[in-house]
C-alpha cells in the first residue's frame, strides 16, 4: 500500500501562562494520512515535531467527551472528526468561552460548579428515605421502557462542553447554567425514580435561570451524541413555567 | 432591576411565547389584509370601511383578537430586542435594556385595554 | 476566534493555581450562516413591536370615529407604510417556518399526560393551523366572510 504523502498545514494556538499575555499562533506542516482524525494530526505534532503542546484526550471513540477544540472556529470532538473534511489548513484552538488554561486546555471548574447546581442525581423525597433501607431486598427501583424513553436521549450527555463553546448566551452571560447542566437536570425531572422537580424546577428559575436561553439551537447543532440540549432546555423553560403557575394556585408543600 | 426581572420572567416568557406563535398566526392575515391587499386596492377599501370595521371590531370576540393583535407582537418583540442585546452588548448586565423594553411594551399594551375598551 | 467573550464567561468558582487567559467567542459571529439566521430571528422582534405599535394607532383611529378610521386607513397606502408591511410579512413568515417548523416541535412536554408526537406531524399541525387561521381571517378582513 503507497504511503499517502499529503501535507497539512495546521495552525495550533499556543498560550503559555508563565510568559504570554494572550494565545498566540503556531503553524506546523506536518504529513498526513487519509484515515487520521484530527486528534491524530494533533497527536503526531506532539509526538514527532512539538512536545511542549498541551491538548486532553483519552479514549478516541467519542465517549470520553475531553478532546473538544474549535476547528476552523467550530466546536468538535477531534477524535470523532475526519482531517479529510479540511483541505490545506486547519485551525485548531481551545473551546471557546471558557478561560484557556494552556494551549488547547481550557478550565473546566465553571462548569462543574453549574453542573452540581441542578442537582444531577436521583432525589427522593425525605418521607420516602426508608424506600432506601429495603433497597436490598426490592433491588433497585423499577422502570418500564417507556420511562426509560422519556429521558434517555438527555442522558447520553458526555460533558464535553461543545454546547457551551457554541452557545451565544454563555458567550454574553456568565450566570447562565447553560445547555449540557440544563439539559442533564432536566434528565433527572423526566426521571421516574426522582422526586426532586419542585426543587429544580425552583433552580432553573433562579440565577442563571433557563429563561435566559433564547433558543439559537447552537448547542443541539453541534452536540457529538444527538442529546439535543436545545430541546431540554426548551422543555425545562415550559416545566418550570407550569411549575410556578401551580405555585400561584396552590399553596407549596413544606416549602 | 436584575432581581425584578428574575422574578417576572415566567410570565414574560409566557408573553412571548403567546406574540411568537398567537401573535404571528394573527398577524399574518391582518398584514396581509389591511397592511398590504388593501392600501395596494387589491381588495376594495370598503371591505373595511368604519361601520364594517366597528362592527368587526366591537364584540367582545373582536375586542379580544384586537388586544392579542397588539399586544401579543410588542411582547415579543420586547423579548427578542433584549435578547439582541445580550447578544451584541456583552450582556444585558444591570438588566436596564430589559426593563426599558418591557415597560415600554407593557405601557402599550395597557394603552391598548383602554383602546379596545372604548371602541 | 475574533471577539473576546464576557471575561467571566465560565469563570471557575475558586481561582487556579495559574494564571489562564480571557474566554474567547466562537469566531465568525455574523459571517456564520447559522449565527446569522439566529441574529435575524431576533432582530424580527424590531418589526413586531412596531407593528404591535400600527395595530395600536389603527385601533385607537377606529376608536375616535369614522373621519378618524378613513385617515388612517388612507395614510396605509403610503409607501413608507407599505414597505414595512411587506417587511412584516416576511418577518411573519421567517418567525412561523422557524417557530413553528424547528422549535415548536422539539418543546412537546414529556412524561405528561399527552403523548409525544412526531416532529413532522407537529411541524404540520401547527402549520395547518397558522394557514387556516390565515385565510379564514383574511377572509373576513377582506369581505368575503360575515358582513
Amino acid at each position: 500500500m503507497a504511503e499517502s504523502k499529503k501535507m497539512l498545514r495546521v495552525e495550533i494556538s499556543r498560550f503559555d501562562p508563565d510568559r504570554d499575555e494572550v494565545p498566540k499562533t503556531q503553524e506546523y506542516e506536518i504529513p498526513v494520512q487519509d484515515d487520521w482524525k484530527v486528534l491524530d494530526a494533533i497527536n503526531y505534532i506532539k509526538d514527532e515535531v512539538d512536545p511542549s503542546i498541551s491538548h486532553r484526550w483519552s479514549c478516541r471513540m467519542a465517549v470520553c467527551g475531553s478532546c473538544g477544540m474549535m476547528l476552523n472556529g467550530e466546536p468538535k470532538l477531534t477524535c470523532k472528526t475526519p482531517l479529510s473534511d479540511y483541505d490545506e489548513t486547519i485551525k485548531i484552538e481551545p473551546l471557546a468561552n471558557f478561560p484557556i488554561v494552556r494551549d488547547l486546555v481550557v478550565d473546566m471548574d465553571g462548569f462543574m460548579d453549574k453542573f452540581r447546581k441542578v442537582k444531577p442525581w436521583i432525589v427522593r423525597a425525605k418521607a420516602r428515605a426508608e424506600d432506601m433501607e429495603d433497597l436490598n431486598e426490592k433491588g433497585t427501583f423499577s422502570q418500564s421502557p417507556d420511562q426509560l424513553a422519556t429521558f434517555k436521549q438527555f442522558s447520553m450527555c458526555i460533558n464535553c462542553l461543545l454546547c457551551y463553546a457554541a452557545c451565544p448566551v454563555i458567550a454574553n452571560e456568565p450566570e447562565f447554567i447553560g445547555p449540557a447542566a440544563i439539559a442533564l437536570g432536566h434528565r433527572y425531572n423526566l426521571d421516574s425514580r426522582d422526586e426532586g422537580q419542585a426543587e429544580r424546577n425552583s433552580i432553573f428559575r433562579g440565577e442563571g435561570t433557563v429563561f435566559s436561553c433564547s433558543f439559537a439551537n447552537e448547542c443541539s447543532e453541534v452536540c457529538p451524541k444527538n442529546v439535543d440540549p436545545a430541546a431540554a432546555v426548551n422543555q425545562a423553560k415550559l416545566a418550570a413555567v407550569v411549575d410556578w403557575a401551580k405555585g400561584l394556585v396552590l399553596p407549596r408543600e413544606g416549602a | 432591576m436584575k432581581h425584578l426581572l428574575l422574578k417576572l420572567e415566567p410570565i414574560i416568557w409566557l408573553l412571548f411565547g403567546a406574540g411568537l406563535s398567537v401573535g404571528t398566526m394573527l398577524l399574518t392575515g391582518f398584514v396581509l389584509v389591511v397592511g398590504l391587499a388593501i392600501p395596494m386596492g387589491l381588495v376594495p377599501s370598503d371591505a373595511l370601511d368604519y361601520e364594517r370595521a366597528h362592527a368587526l371590531a366591537s364584540n367582545g370576540f373582536g375586542r379580544l383578537v384586537l388586544l392579542g393583535l397588539i399586544a401579543l407582537p410588542l411582547w415579543k418583540g420586547a423579548h427578542h430586542v433584549r435578547s439582541l442585546s445580550v447578544d451584541f452588548n456583552g450582556g444585558d448586565r444591570d438588566g436596564a435594556v430589559g426593563v426599558l423594553v418591557y415597560t415600554a411594551a407593557a405601557l402599550c399594551s395597557l394603552i391598548a385595554i383602554v383602546a379596545v375598551v372604548r371602541l | 476566534m475574533t471577539r473576546a467573550a464576557h471575561p467571566e464567561a465560565m469563570a471557575p468558582p475558586k481561582k487556579g493555581p495559574t494564571r489562564t487567559a480571557p474566554p474567547r467567542m466562537p469566531g465568525s459571529w455574523w459571517g456564520a450562516p447559522r449565527i446569522r439566521t439566529y441574529l435575524l430571528f431576533g432582530a424580527t422582534g424590531v418589526v413586531y413591536f412596531l407593528a404591535g405599535t400600527v395595530v395600536l394607532h389603527l385601533v385607537w383611529a377606529l376608536g375616535k370615529g369614522p373621519d378618524a378610521w378613513a385617515t388612517v386607513m388612507a395614510s396605509l397606502s403610503h409607501p413608507l407604510y407599505l414597505v414595512f408591511h411587506a417587511l412584516t410579512l416576511i418577518s411573519v413568515l421567517f418567525v412561523g417556518i422557524r417557530a413553528f417548523g424547528t422549535m415548536m416541535p422539539k418543546m412537546q412536554p414529556r412524561g405528561g399526560p399527552l403523548p409525544v408526537l412526531a416532529p413532522g406531524l407537529v411541524r404540520g399541525l401547527i402549520y395547518s393551523a397558522w394557514a387556516a387561521l390565515t385565510l379564514v381571517f383574511s377572509l373576513i378582513l377582506a369581505g368575503k366572510i360575515g358582513s
